[in-house]
């Protein structure tokens, strides 16, 4: 960051050529200085406070980390998931829910601990505004889980759906966090919410073809090779390009 | 030219090192001393000579605690020091117009 100010001179207590000798140098000296400097350095200082006043907004811990583990948690949870091959809805819900939370505590403990590292305060002003941004989109989400839970859907292939509605929630939940994140952090929400819209594509074309896929082979599987797949992309990109810097 | 404006631009604050630390205090309702830091890359003494000087002149209060046993520095801006950077703003906006050429 550069500030273009110039700064006046003085040689042996006197005001260099071009500044009037109507002003006493040290009260005007500053009036002096500011007017030899060129037309344009009002803008630029504005312009170089507005990008401070963004950057201070911005939310900057280290996410390689936590984009990291939560994408090996959700590849893991995904395969064991095919493994267990639930039979009821149910099951499926409570048991990704349940995914969910490890995920939210892996990074809640993760960031805790930069926090307190690098001797700042976890819930910092960005943290906050993070929180509050993906709050609506997560709520969201825990109802859609917590309705297909209570219908229990009869065809259990009613569950299939709360895949894509996850995977949007979630990719608007990380694009309304990307507001106070870095600006490619909205790159990877935007993946998560057209991973979701071709999922549903899949499933409604499946649907009408009458040829669905095994319902919780798939279902587990897709949200462990989206979600946790997603995630993990997203932590090795952040890790070859996130700067070592780590402030929230 | 009128150079009216120039005269009401704050000293404090109109200084390459001040105002970025005015910038970012002005978007948050505080920093601690290692973020402001990291994210101006300062040195520590280069700051903490800024910040004396802002806090002497009433327009960021610095408030020391413990964070686990462990020092920790915040600053925040003052009203007054947040009246001094809108006023500051306001001032640039005006040069900023009067430079401007007239239709």
């Amino acid at each position: 960051m550069r500030l273009r100010l110039s700064v006046g001179r003085v040689i042996r207590g006197q005001i260099v050529p071009g500044v009037s000798p109507f002003f006493k140098f040290d009260a005007v000296g500053f009036v002096a200085q500011s007017q030899i400097m060129q037309n344009d350095w009002a803008s630029d200082n504005l312009r170089v406070i507005r990008t401070l006043m963004e950057s201070s907004a911005v939310y900057r811990r280290a996410l390689a980390p936590v984009m990291g583990l939560v994408g090996v948690t959700g590849i893991a949870a995904g395969a064991l998931g095919v493994a267990l091959n639930f039979e009821t809805p149910r099951r499926f819900v409570v048991y990704w829910i349940a995914v969910a939370l490890v995920c939210l505590a892996e990074a809640f403990l993760l960031i805790r601990r930069q926090a307190i590292k690098d001797l700042e305060p976890f819930w910092s002003p960005p943290t906050r505004r993070v929180a509050q941004a993906v709050s609506p989109a997560f709520l969201s989400g825990l109802a859609a889980g917590v309705a297909a839970f209570m219908l229990d859907a009869t065809r259990r292939e009613a569950v299939l759906l709360i895949i894509p509605i996850w995977m949007v929630l979630y990719g608007l939940a990380m694009h309304a966090a990307g507001f106070f994140m870095p600006r490619r952090f909205r790159m990877f929400a935007w993946g998560f919410v057209g991973c979701g819209l071709a999922i549903l594509g899949y499933l409604i074309c499946a649907s009408k073809a009458q040829c669905l896929p095994p319902v919780f082979p798939f279902a587990n599987g897709a949200m462990g090779v989206f979600f946790g797949g997603g995630h993990a992309v997203c932590g090795l990109y952040l890790y070859f390009t996130e700067k070592r810097g780590n402030v929230a | 030219m009128n150079t009216k404006p120039f005269f009401q631009l704050d000293r404090v604050i109109h200084e390459k090192g001040r105002l970025p630390i005015m910038s970012l205090l002005a978007a948050s309702p505080e920093l601690s001393f290692t973020e402001l830091r990291d994210t101006l890359k300062m040195t520590d003494g280069n700051l903490s000579i800024h910040i004396k000087t802002l806090q002497a002149a009433g327009l960021v209060s610095v408030t020391k605690s413990f964070q686990r046993q462990r020092p920790l520095t915040t600053c925040a801006l003052t009203p007054a020091g947040r009246k001094a950077f809108a006023a500051y703003i306001d001032l640039l906006e005006e040069i900023i117009l009067q430079a401007r050429p007239k239709k």
